[in-house]
Formats: structure tokens, sequence, C-alpha cells
């Protein structure tokens, strides 16, 4: 996928080119207003990720400017600020997302993904790996054609993994992406340990290899090996 | 007691005492001079006395003339005479009336006699009264005058003194609108009036610096977070970390946690403050009560704390978004600082959400609970919990108490606290 970074902070415009590589991306960046119209103006890409405050101009008029040209990119915004306006206005404007900073990156990436599984509605809305099939729509996951019944933390979070499959997640992450922002629960990690643990379990009852893999005690990987 | 009343007070009660004084000097006065004109009266009836036994007759006055002239045969006659009141029967009116008598010894016709002679003073008494009363009336009249036009004179006067006390009442740090200025007719009340619209400003406007400041301090420090958050990301996918490498990563993956959540939950406490949440819509309590129970269920059950709830079908409008993190922050808070195989009940009615808990901790202070980052060591909380939840309680006008009863720490919401 060919993904184009707009973001004045070249640390972490750096490091999420790095993580999105790392996942067999193609990363382009632009750390301004001008810039990125540049890019925008040669390049088709599939995914958009943009922050709202650029030096040389608002994002904003980034969002404008491909709903004037028409184009079909996902847009997923990427805010310091957690402002229900600025989300509405965002989301209005066309993009798909709202993702505030901080957030992890296996967390961008998986919306990325389902964004871009979104924009290609055309095809089936299912992943396959190996053995094992998520149904989007249905919410449903198969393993060999066989039904396995999970919660729905359970199942946001196998698809979570599975989006960031060959990456190590890490507990902090997998944590807040199953209870979100508004919930005081930071201090609740290890917690993490016993969802996997289950879904591990209903997996590998259902005849799936296990594929989950412990890394360091900080988190977990989903992997081929 | 109001500046009103004291000062009518205070009035009332010391005219009334001078009035009375003045009175009572008026009266005596009046009493003496009607005395000594009485006196003078009975002297010249004593001469008439005289002058008649000149002649060799008793002399005895007209009926119409209120006085009575008494002789009695004494053996010797020794000069003295003496003045005083005393009571006599009018034999003209038929009533006892109050009199002055002058006694006195002469030698009348030869003969030693006492004469008493008696005059009425009632006549002289009914004028000072009718004198008093021709003064008195018009003083209490001029008096009652004078506290009537103080009382609406001062209505009047302070009148926008007490719109400008509702003002200032009114005035909220919070809220969008100004103190408003009130029209001063008194050069003083005017001044006040000066003071407080540039108080109310100046307290506005830090108050708005402060909160802007917090806001961009949280802000500013949301980016270098997600820097740190995205290199530990990275980091992580690195093959070959250590155990020790990997333990360091996981204290820096809290730290940045509760760095951010803190963050999170100063923006979120400027932003109740700066009333930003304030869609309002019907919700019904009790479902969105199962549904966080549900929610949390796996952190209740994997410390094998016990739930009861006790939950009455109840809608209230309010603000959606803050009545999520209203919930949300409860069921933290009991969670959070529960113990294993603790308990927790949830009740729900018309009236109030309680919420207890078992805590490690005894009773916690009702005073310091809700202040920001009051929180014991070895909470793991950003202590900021506690003020979101009085803070949403506040804007909402709801009131939040705790109280620790029965071992348990209880959190108790009254949706209409006026009424109870």
């Amino acid at each position: 996928m060919k993904i184009l970074i707009i973001e004045d902070e070249l640390v972490l415009q750096r490091s999420i080119a790095q993580y999105l590589t790392g996942e067999g991306n193609i990363c382009s960046m632009a750390s301004t207003y001008a810039q990125a119209l540049e890019r925008l103006n040669a390049y088709q890409y599939d995914c958009i990720l943009l922050d709202l405050t650029l030096p040389d101009g608002e994002g904003l008029q980034i969002l404008n400017y491909l709903k004037r040209m028409n184009r079909t990119e996902g847009v997923i915004i990427i805010s310091a600020r957690n402002s229900i306006d600025q989300k509405i206005e965002g989301l209005s404007l066309g993009a798909d997302d709202y993702l505030i900073k901080p957030f992890h990156l296996s967390e961008l990436n998986a919306r990325i993904l389902a964004i871009v599984r979104r924009k290609s509605a055309h095809g089936e809305r299912h992943i396959e790996f190996h053995e094992i099939r998520i149904d989007l729509d249905a919410k449903e996951v198969l393993v060999n054609g066989k039904l396995v019944y999970m919660t729905k933390k359970e199942f946001d979070l196998l698809l979570y993994f599975v989006s960031n499959k060959g990456k190590v997640i890490s507990k902090s992450a997998a944590v807040e992406h199953i209870w979100g922002d508004d919930s005081d629960m930071v201090d609740s990690f290890d917690f993490i340990y016993t969802h996997i643990k289950n879904i591990r379990k209903k997996l590998t009852d259902a005849g799936s290899r296990d594929y989950f893999q412990s890394v360091y005690g900080i988190g977990y990987k989903f992997t081929e090996a | 007691m109001k500046l009103f009343s004291k000062y009518n007070r205070i009035l009332i009660i010391v005219s009334l005492f001078g009035l009375l004084v003045i009175g009572f000097l008026f009266y005596q006065m009046l009493a003496y001079y009607l005395d000594q004109q009485i006196d003078h009266d009975l002297v010249e009836e004593i001469m008439e006395v005289k002058e008649y036994s000149a002649e060799g007759k008793f002399y005895q006055p007209h009926e119409f003339e209120d006085l009575v002239v008494q002789y009695k045969k004494i053996p010797k006659v020794t000069p003295s005479s003496s003045y005083a009141d005393t009571l006599f029967y009018n034999p003209v009116k038929h009533r006892r009336e109050t009199a002055r008598y002058l006694k006195t010894e002469l030698a009348l016709v030869g003969q030693p006699y006492q004469i008493l002679v008696i005059a009425s003073k009632f006549e002289r008494q009914e004028q000072i009264k009718n004198i008093c009363l021709i003064i008195l009336i018009p003083v209490m009249l001029l008096f009652a005058i004078v506290l009537l036009i103080n009382r609406i004179l001062l209505k009047k006067i302070w009148s926008p003194f007490s719109q400008l006390l509702n003002n200032i009442t009114a005035f909220n740090i919070n809220h969008e609108e100004p103190y408003k200025s009130v029209e001063m007719p008194v050069e003083e009340f005017r001044q006040l009036n000066e003071v407080l619209v540039e108080l109310s400003g100046k307290v506005k406007s830090d108050y708005n610096e402060i909160k802007l400041f917090t806001e961009n301090a949280s802000h500013e420090m949301m980016t270098p977070l997600a820097v740190i958050n995205s290199k530990l990301d990275n980091m992580l996918q690195s093959n070959v970390l250590g155990k020790e490498d990997g333990e360091t990563l996981v204290e820096l993956y809290k730290a940045t946690s509760r760095l951010t959540k803190l963050n999170q939950s100063l923006l979120l406490l400027v932003k109740i403050d700066n009333n930003l949440l304030q869609d309002t819509e019907e919700a019904n309590l009790k479902l969105l009560i199962e549904e966080k129970a549900t929610y949390f269920q796996e952190l209740i059950t994997e410390r094998n704390i016990t739930l009861e709830t006790k939950l009455e079908d109840v809608s209230i409008s309010t603000s959606r978004q803050l009545l999520d993190i209203l919930i949300n922050n409860l069921f933290s808070n009991v969670i959070r600082h529960n113990y294993d195989g603790g308990k927790i009940e949830i009740s729900l009615d018309v009236d109030k959400l309680v919420f207890a808990n078992t805590g490690h901790n005894k009773a916690l202070d009702p005073e310091k609970i809700f202040d920001r980052f009051y929180k014991d060591n070895t909470s793991e909380g950003t202590g900021l919990g506690l003020s979101i939840l009085k803070q949403i309680c506040n804007r909402q006008h709801y009131q939040l108490n705790y109280s620790y009863e029965h071992d348990l720490h209880t959190f108790t919401i009254l949706f209409n606290p006026k009424l109870i």
C-alpha cells in the first residue's frame, strides 16, 4: 500500500514510516501544507495520515482540497486535540477516522487497514490467515470453516493482532485498544493475559495452530512461526 | 439583620426614648407652673377672707369657682401656712377631684380660726392634657412620616445595591456571560460597581488564561508523548532485546500510559470547566449501567469481585458524553480501589445513584477526597478521577457525596439535591 504521512513532527513522521514500511507499505512523507499538496498532485495513495496542525496551513485545507478533487484516498486525521468539534468537522469534510495523539503504531496500522478494507468494499469483507477466517460483517471467527464463539472484546483483540501480524503488540496498546480512552484503566495491563489465553484456547480447541507468541513479557505477537 | 432594619430599629428606639424623656419633662414643667398658679390663687382667696373678716363676715366663694373654704375654730393662732395636694369632694359636680389646698391660721372676727382653702385642679389638668395632646399628636405624626419617607428612600437608594448583589451572586467564573454592571445613581455605589466590573473582568481573564495554559500545556505534551510511544512501539519490534530491556520497556510503557492518561484527564477537566460538552439527550441510566457492567465484566470477575446491582428503570436528560465519563469513572474507581474477592454494590432509583465498594483503606477524608491529585501512594491512578466526577456533578447540578458505611466506600449522586 502507498501511504502519505503528513506530519510536521519529523521524529514521529519517521517512526510511523518505519513501522508501516515494516508492514510492507510504501510511505511518502510531507511536513508542510505545500509539500503535502505537491505530493498529492503527483501521486495517488491508498491512505493519507493527516496532522491537522501544520506550520503553514490548516490541515483541514487538505481535506477540502481532496474533496474538491474527488480523491478517493482514505484519510486518518492524527491530532493532539481531542475535540469533538474538530472531529466532527474533519469527518464531515471526508476524513475516515480520527486518531488522537499519542497513539500506538499498532492501533494506527489497524485503523489504516480497516479503512483500506472499507474503501475496497467490492471484495469480500473478510480476512484469512491460514485456517482462520475472520468475517468482518458478521463479526464471526471460523477455524477450518467451523464457527468459534468469541466475545466482542476477544473478536476485537484477535482482529487487532491479525491486522498487525508479525508485529509485537504491547499490553499497553492492547489495553487501550479494547478499553478506549475514557476508562481510567491504565493499571490493568496484566488483565490482557487472560484475554489472550482465552482466545488462544478457543482457537486451538477449534483445531487452529497457536499463532500467538509472548514477547519479553511486554506483549504478544501474532505470527506464522 | 438587614442594614435597613438595623438602622430603623436604632432610629425608632432613640426617637421613642427621647420623646418619652422630653414628654415627661414637659409634663412636669407644666404641672409645676400650674401648681404655682393655683397657689397664687389660693393666697388671693386668703386675702379675700381677710378682707371679709375686716367687715365682720366669713367669706364663701361663688359656686362656679370650684373652690371651697373651710373654717375651723382652734384654741390659738400659731402663724403658719402650708400648701399641698389633696383630694376633695366637689359639691357642685358631685365627684371627687384632685385639688390643692392652703392651710393657714388667722384670727377672724376676734376668734382664732384654721382656714383651709381648697381649689380644684381638674380644669387645669384637663388643660395640660389638651396641651400635651396638641403637641404630641403632630410630633407622632411627623415621626411616622419621617419613618415612612426613610423607608421609601432607603429602599429606593439601596435597590441598585441589591441588584448589584444579585449580579455578583449570579456571576460565575465558569459561565460565558460577564458580570452585569448596574446603573448607580449614588457615587459610592457607582465606585463599588466599577471596582466589581474591573475585578470580575480580571478574575475571568486570569482564570481563562490558566485554563488556556493548562490546555495548551497538555496539548503540547501530547506530541512528544506520541513520539515516545511510537519509538517504544518500534523498539519493541527489534529481535535483539534482552530480558532486562523487556522489563525496561514495560516500565516505560506504563509511565507513558500514565502520563498520557494524566494529560487526558487534565484536558477533560478543562473541557468540562469550559462547558464544552453540552449535548443533551434522554439517557436510560439503567441500560447504560448494565452495558458498562458488561464492559468491565472481565476486570470484575478477574479479581473475584462480587457485583450486586439494584437498578430501577430511570431515564435522565443529560449530556451523553458526560454521563459516559461519569459511569466509566465510577466503575473504574470501585474496581481499582477494591481488593481481590471484594464487593461492589450499585443501586439506582429516581433520586440517586449509589456506587459502593470494599477497599483496603478505612474511611477517606470526605473533605479532601475530591481534590485534584489526592490519592494514596499505592494508587496507580491519575488522582484526577474523582475530581472529574465532582466536576461533572457540579456541571450537571448533581450532588456528589462520599461516606464510609459498613466497611463500604460509598459514592452517592443525588440527581435533584434541592428537592431532598
